[in-house]
Formats: C-alpha cells, structure tokens, sequence
C-alpha cells in the first residue's frame, strides 16, 4: 500500500489507534471522565482526518475498501454522532454499573465497523464491517449490569442479527458459486453474463435480501425492533437506530450501484412491496404504543421504508444521481433527528437505573420545568413528521420529488399516508409535554449538566440549520453524486 | 470416482446435521455435530482446499468441541452424573457416528491414494496450498485481517463485561464486598 492509500483510510487508523490507546489507557487506569474525555477527541479527531483523506480520492485501496466522496462524508457522520452518544452516555452511565469504561471502547469499535461499512466495496468488508458494528453493539446493549431489560434485549438481538449474518454470509457464498467473484464490480460484470432467471441468484437474492432487511428492521423482519429498542440502554438505542441503520443502508445503495443489480425487475418489485408494508404496518403499529420508545421504533421501521424509495428510484438510471442525493440527504437528517430524541429520553432518564423514564405519563408537563429539553423533543419530533423548518421537513420533500419525477404512485401515495398517519402519533408527545399540572413532576430529577445543555442545543440547531438553510449540504451533494 | 466420493461424504454431513439437530441429549448432539464437521472437512479436502480441511478438524471439531464438552462435563457432577454417562456408553448411542467417522476415515484413505491429479479434479483443478492462503491473506486481504482483529477486541471486551458480573456476585457473596 503506498502513501496515498494510508491517506485516504486516515478515519479508519484514527479510529483503530484510538481503540488500541484506549484500551491500554482503561489497563492502566480507569475513571470515566478521563475515558469518555479521550473517546471524545479520538471521535472528532477521526471525523476530522477526512479533510486531508479527502485530497487523496477517489482510490480503490485494496480490493476491499473505496474511498471515495460518499465513504469520508458518512464517517464523519458516524464519527460526530458516536460523539454526541459519549457525551450523552456519561451521566447515564455513573449510574450504572460500577465499570463504565469499557463502553467508551466498545463505542469506538461499533463505529469503526460503520466506517468500514461507509467503505466497503467487498463482500469480505462488508460481512467484517457489519460484525464488528453488531458484536460491539450486543455487549454494549447489555452493558447497564444493573436491570435485566437490557440482557434480554441483548440475547434478542445476539440471536437475530446472528441468524441474518448466517442468511446474507449463505448468500454471499451462492454468489461466489455462480460468478466466482467477490468484488461489487467484478460481480456485476460476471452477472451480466447469467441469464436472469437463473434459481441460484434467485436463492442467493432471497437469502441477503431477507438479512438485510432483518438488520434494516424493516416488515416482515421487524419482530424484534420494538423489544431491543425499549430494553438498549437510552444512548445505545440512539446509535443503533441511527448509525447502524444508515451504514447498512449505504453498503446496500452502494452494492446495488456498483453492481448494478437494478436490472433485474423482480428485486426492485419486492422492495417496492417490502417499502410499501414497511411505512403503512410501522406507521399503523407506532400509533398503539404508550411507551416512547417503542413508538420511536416502529417509527424508525417506516422511515426505513421511506428510504426503500431511494432504491427503487434509483432503477432508472436518469433518475440514479438524484435518488442517491436524496438518499444522503435523508440519512443525514435522520440521524440528527434520531440522536435528538433519544438524547432527550436519556437526559431524562439517567438518574433511574432501574427502568427508564419513557412511558408518556413521563414527559407530562416537561414543557413548564424543562423547557430547553422539551424543545428538543419538540424540534426532534416535528422532524420526525417531516413539519416544515425542520431538517425532516427538506429530506421527506427530497423524498416527495424523487417520487414524483420517477412516476412512482404506489410508493408516493403510502409515503403520503404514511407520513399523515405520523404527524397524528408525533404530536401526541408534544400534547402530552405541554400539558398543566404537576402531579409528575417530583418523579423526573433531571440532569442538569452544562455538558447536556451544550449538546441540547448544538443538536436543536443543528436539525434546524439543515431544514433552514439546506443549500450548502445540497450544493455539496449534488457535486459528489 | 471422486463424485461418488463427494456425494457420500455429503450425505453424512446431512444426515449428521439432522441427527444433531434433534437429539434431545447434548452429549449425543455434539457427537453428530463432530461427525457432520469431519465430513464437511473431507468435502473441502476433495474439493482442492487441503488447509481449509485442516482447519475445519484443528478448529471446530477440535478446539471448539473441547470447549463444549467441558462445559458438559462440569454441568454434570456426582454419582448421578457418572450413572448417566455411563448410560451414554451404551452400543446403541455410539455405533452410527462410529460407522459414520470409520466412513470417512476409509473415504480420506481412497482420495489420498488416488493420484492427487483426479483427487483436485472436482472444482478447478488447482489444489489450495497454504502458502498461497497466506499471499493472499496478507497481500490483498491485510485489511481484512485487521478488521477481524478489530473484531475479536470487541468480541474479547464485550465478553469480558459481560462474564464479570457473574463473577463480581458470586466474590460479593463471599467476601461482603466487590472487587
């Protein structure tokens, strides 16, 4: 590997050396402040190694790896957004569990193998980015030793993504068989040369199609989002929904590009139908629950079906730069909007180490004596509905446009109801956050570190300046896709 | 020649696999489960990947299978423990995977004498040394080998965490205090 190649994978070093002095630093001496300090800086450091690894792409370093515009825009992603949950995570963690250090380390680990997802281009990278993302991420869900929610959410979660990793892995070997290759591009030159209806690239399809959609959460694979969601540790569940998803979701778009695989009409059909039931049953289910999180969780399965848009648009090939802007757009906004509501539920619920402070009932009347965390919620929340001003609101009209100018109705119309069904189930929280009366307010005892505030408040501008002034991320998209 | 012995050795590694799915005794299980290893491992071998074979038997059927038999051995203490081992002993529990591992034991014996030609015949006809898995590993694939260090740090911290609450508790029960 020469210079230039080190140079382009400078946030994957950073985050490893970072690991790697990490754990010598828990060896030698523990204390969380000290820990969550260093995880801190090692994150933002990585998020900014990709302004000089940007000087040196587009470069395929090995067969494994791309760097490339997208890959360093979404590292620096994960690497900010695995920051915010560190901060978030410290006062939560004081309470929990008398060894907090390890979870700053299995953090940077997690994020690592996001970053190496944002990269891969290789069927190898892509299985080792995955699992080194969801190994940490079962030890992290499991980490508060204190409450046996987040075991059991933890072994859920082991179980499923275990038996997905087996199904894409089973996959992947069918297609080795069939094209003898590994490679995205490689692999979508071999393709061309089977015909398409042939059974074992039917059976290899079916089989990653099924993983990918198990560990995108979306329906019929969805069972296990809402248990996992509801017993993760508060932060944890903010970086599962917001990081994992998106690094899944940017291998996919990147395999189906640079393999081409939009060719064959029969897999975009069952994502259009997996996209279709994904926004309508989460959306519908989202409106039983009394419970936020869970709420939040059949949430996050429409809004994985609204992005399933961006892979059926992108079928044709006119439409393909635009449908990937958008993509990144809402990627972006979703996972500012995500860490902002379950900041909020983990600033509320940290002094409470054996069960968290997220039914409704909790958020009663948050608006009167918090109101700089309920307008965080408030603004994460019309976000989510995609109300006007909010980063949510650009990202769903993005997502509207593509719609419309590829001439997709089906999938237009459930985003419609699907979004309406929405608003009805967002604002019910902020209903319930700005009732009077008092009754609850002795059971909340809040946070009030300045540290929380500072992140409150960067997350509210930062939703806000993405849905006010979006033309210099646009502008920047249009110019990498 | 070497398809009959591809689809014999495939037929064991079905039927083991079936076989350790559904007994309802671990230690039988696992005996299968050894057997279907052993046959997937005469499947690489015939297939021109000696070192994977090697691995499979030096991995699985070996290293990991210890590891749960000596889970099985601690779970069963005392005399009962011992009266039921014995009743595995019995003709009827080992003589399949008996017959089964004598199998591809005579399997094995055939392909190597068959002149190694006609033995790597079934795919590409190239035959895997380990050496060549090494170019590659730490030639093209380096990063990838970097990455699954990455892997087992988490899976090792991960474990780590998780197994020390069992043993903070149980130091806590004697001691009155935690570590």
């Amino acid at each position: 590997m020469m210079n230039a190649d080190y140079q382009s994978l400078l946030p994957l070093i950073v985050l490893s050396a970072g690991a790697t002095i990490l754990m010598l630093q828990i060896a030698f001496r523990r204390g969380i402040v000290l820990t969550a300090t260093l995880t801190t800086f090692v994150l933002l450091l990585a998020a900014c190694s990709v302004v000089p690894a940007a000087s040196s792409i587009p470069r395929l370093v090995t067969p494994l790896l791309q760097a490339d515009h997208i890959a360093l825009l979404f590292c620096a992603l994960f690497c900010v957004a695995a920051a915010v949950t560190t901060v978030l995570s410290i006062d939560y963690l004081g309470q929990r569990g008398d060894q907090p250090e390890e979870y700053f380390l299995l953090l940077v680990l997690s994020t690592l193998g996001a970053c190496v997802l944002a990269y891969a281009t290789h069927f190898a990278s892509l299985l080792l980015g995955m699992e080194l993302m969801s190994v940490a991420l079962y030890a992290l869900i499991a980490y508060p030793d204190k409450s046996v929610l987040p075991l059991e959410a933890a072994v859920k979660y082991l179980v499923l993504s275990g038996a997905a990793s087996a199904s894409i892995l089973f996959g992947f070997a069918l297609l080795y068989a069939a094209t003898g290759t590994l490679e995205f591009v490689e692999l979508g030159r071999q393709l061309g040369a089977i015909p398409s209806g042939d059974l074992m690239l039917l059976v290899a399809s079916f089989m990653i199609i099924s993983g990918i959609g198990f560990k995108l959460s979306l329906v019929p694979f969805h069972a296990w989002t809402p248990d996992v969601y509801d017993g993760a540790p508060a932060p944890i569940t903010g970086f599962l929904a917001s990081v994992s998803k998106a690094a899944i979701f940017i291998v996919l778009l990147r395999w189906f590009i640079e393999a081409d695989l939009f060719r064959y009409s029969i897999l975009i059909e069952s994502i259009t139908i997996i996209a279709v039931i994904s926004m309508l049953v989460g959306n519908l289910l989202a409106l039983l629950q009394k419970n936020i999180k869970r709420m939040l969780a059949y949430s996050s399965i429409a809004h994985m079906g609204y992005l399933l848009i961006i892979l059926v648009v992108s079928s044709d090939s006119n439409y393909r730069a635009l449908a990937t802007e958008a993509g990144i757009y809402y990627l972006v906004a979703y996972t500012a909007t995500t860490l902002a509501a379950f900041g909020l539920l983990t600033m509320i619920s940290a002094r409470h180490t054996v069960r968290e402070n997220v039914q409704l009932d909790d958020v009663h009347g948050l608006f009167w004596h918090q109101p700089l965390l309920a307008s965080l919620m408030l603004v994460s929340l019309l976000s989510l509905a995609g109300i006007p001003l909010t980063a949510g609101f650009i990202a769903k009209f993005y997502l509207f446009n593509v719609a419309i100018t590829g001439y997709y109705w089906i999938l237009l119309a459930s985003l419609v109801i699907g979004s309406s069904i929405g608003i009805y189930y967002y604002l019910r929280v902020v209903f319930y956050m700005t009732r009077w009366g008092d009754e609850q307010q002795s059971t909340l005892s809040l946070v009030n570190r300045p540290l929380a505030r500072i992140i409150s408040c960067a997350l509210i501008a930062s939703i806000l300046l993405l849905g006010i002034i979006p033309q210099p991320l646009m502008e920047y998209l249009k110019s990498i896709t | 020649m070497i398809e009959v012995l591809f689809y014999s050795a495939s037929v064991i590694a079905l039927l083991a696999t079936i076989l350790a799915l559904t007994r309802s005794n671990a230690a039988h299980a696992l005996i299968y489960l050894i057997v279907s290893l052993l046959a997937i491992a005469v499947l690489f071998f015939l297939m021109g990947a000696p070192f994977a074979a090697a691995l499979e038997i030096l991995i699985y059927a070996g290293a990991i299978m210890v590891l749960f038999v000596f889970v099985i051995m601690m779970l069963n203490l005392g005399e009962v423990g011992e009266a039921q081992e014995r009743g595995w002993l019995s003709v009827k529990s080992w003589i399949l995977p008996g017959i089964m591992a004598a199998l591809l034991f005579i399997e094995l014996l055939i392909a190597l004498s068959i002149s190694s030609e006609q033995t790597i015949a079934l795919t590409s006809g190239v035959a895997v040394p380990p050496k060549e898995v090494a170019m590659s590993l730490f030639g093209p694939y380096v990063l990838a080998v970097e990455i699954a260090s990455m892997l087992l740090l988490a899976g090792l911290v991960g474990a780590y965490h998780l197994g020390r609450r069992f043993i903070v508790r149980r130091e806590g029960v004697h001691e009155g205090g935690d570590s």
